[in-house]
């Protein structure tokens, strides 16, 4: 027998007397303060990311300015790059193949090691 | 019927259908163990409500098990931090003899039957005994979970309740409880 048996009498007493407590009531109020809790909470998070998204457009303007210069860098970077290039083969056209070797095993090498 | 882990599991989803259906069920037995440890229905039903409050934020932490332990720990703590505010000079002493708690004066005196002879009978028990036999005999939680939700030995317990239910037929035999 558990000891808890001993008591089952004195347990159905109280199990009675918590029956009588009307469930609807409670829940209802215990519900209306989860609910109200999760709209403060989302409210405020919206608030808060709001704020955030408002401060993030603010800095888009200065970062737009530096990806410009930014990218007519890379640009002048590439075409100066083609120019040399140019240059270096009617120098001497055994570059062009050294280089072209060099690119098919950096391309090989690259491919093997994502597979 | 869907079992209170599944229930648990959907309201860690934020799916509060589920929470309102754990609340609906385990309303009665957490209600009647605050009001018991409180002494007073309007002290417990706010108590209650707040041990459901606060495992709407900690379903996350609900990691199986008997659900009944699991929010009836949690209706410990809520009553120990009430406790503390009110009389905070006041350390809880599981090896206490006799600690007039339950009389609020909320507790309306009109309801004259066996109720009032249960709730007058638990008045007699010393603090500790009547924290275990609500647990225990009202709550419906093992010795085990009683004593892991209280922090107590298990032996303390178990030492309380068995004492507790002994006194709480004595009291209930009488003809008039004074």
């Amino acid at each position: 027998m558990r000891e808890e048996d001993t008591f089952q009498d004195l347990s159905s007493l109280f199990a009675a007397e918590d029956r009588e407590l009307e469930a609807k009531p409670f829940v209802d109020e215990v519900m209306g303060k989860v609910r109200r809790r999760a709209l403060i909470r989302r409210g405020v998070l919206l608030a808060v990311g709001g704020i955030g998204a408002v401060v993030a457009a603010l800095q888009l303007p200065g970062l737009l300015g530096e990806w410009v210069t930014l990218d007519s860098t890379v640009t002048n970077t590439i075409s100066s790059a083609q120019q040399q290039a140019g240059l270096l083969a009617n120098a001497d056209p055994l570059w062009l193949g050294i280089v072209a070797v060099v690119g098919l095993c950096v391309a090989a090498v690259t491919t093997l090691e994502r597979t | 019927m869907r079992t209170d882990p599944d229930l648990a599991a959907d309201a860690v989803r934020g799916n509060e259908a589920a929470f309102a259906e754990l609340v609906r069920r385990h309303q009665a037995r957490v209600r009647g163990m605050a009001r018991r440890l409180t002494g007073s229905a309007s002290s417990g039903d706010d108590i209650a409500q707040a041990t459901f409050l606060t495992a709407w934020q900690k379903i996350a932490t609900y990691a199986g098990g008997t659900f009944s332990a699991w929010i009836c720990a949690i209706c410990w703590r809520e009553f120990l931090q009430v406790r503390r505010k009110t009389r905070p000079e006041i350390e809880f002493d599981e090896t206490a003899e006799i600690i007039p708690f339950g009389a609020q004066g909320s507790r309306p005196s009109d309801q004259q039957d066996d109720r009032m002879d249960l709730s007058r009978a638990l008045e007699k028990l010393t603090e500790a005994q009547r924290v275990c036999v609500v647990m225990c005999v009202a709550a419906g939680l093992t010795h085990r979970e009683a004593a892991e939700a209280t922090g107590w030995p298990l032996g303390t317990v178990k030492s309380h309740v068995l004492r507790g239910v002994e006194a709480l037929r004595k009291h209930l035999a009488k003809p008039e409880v004074a």
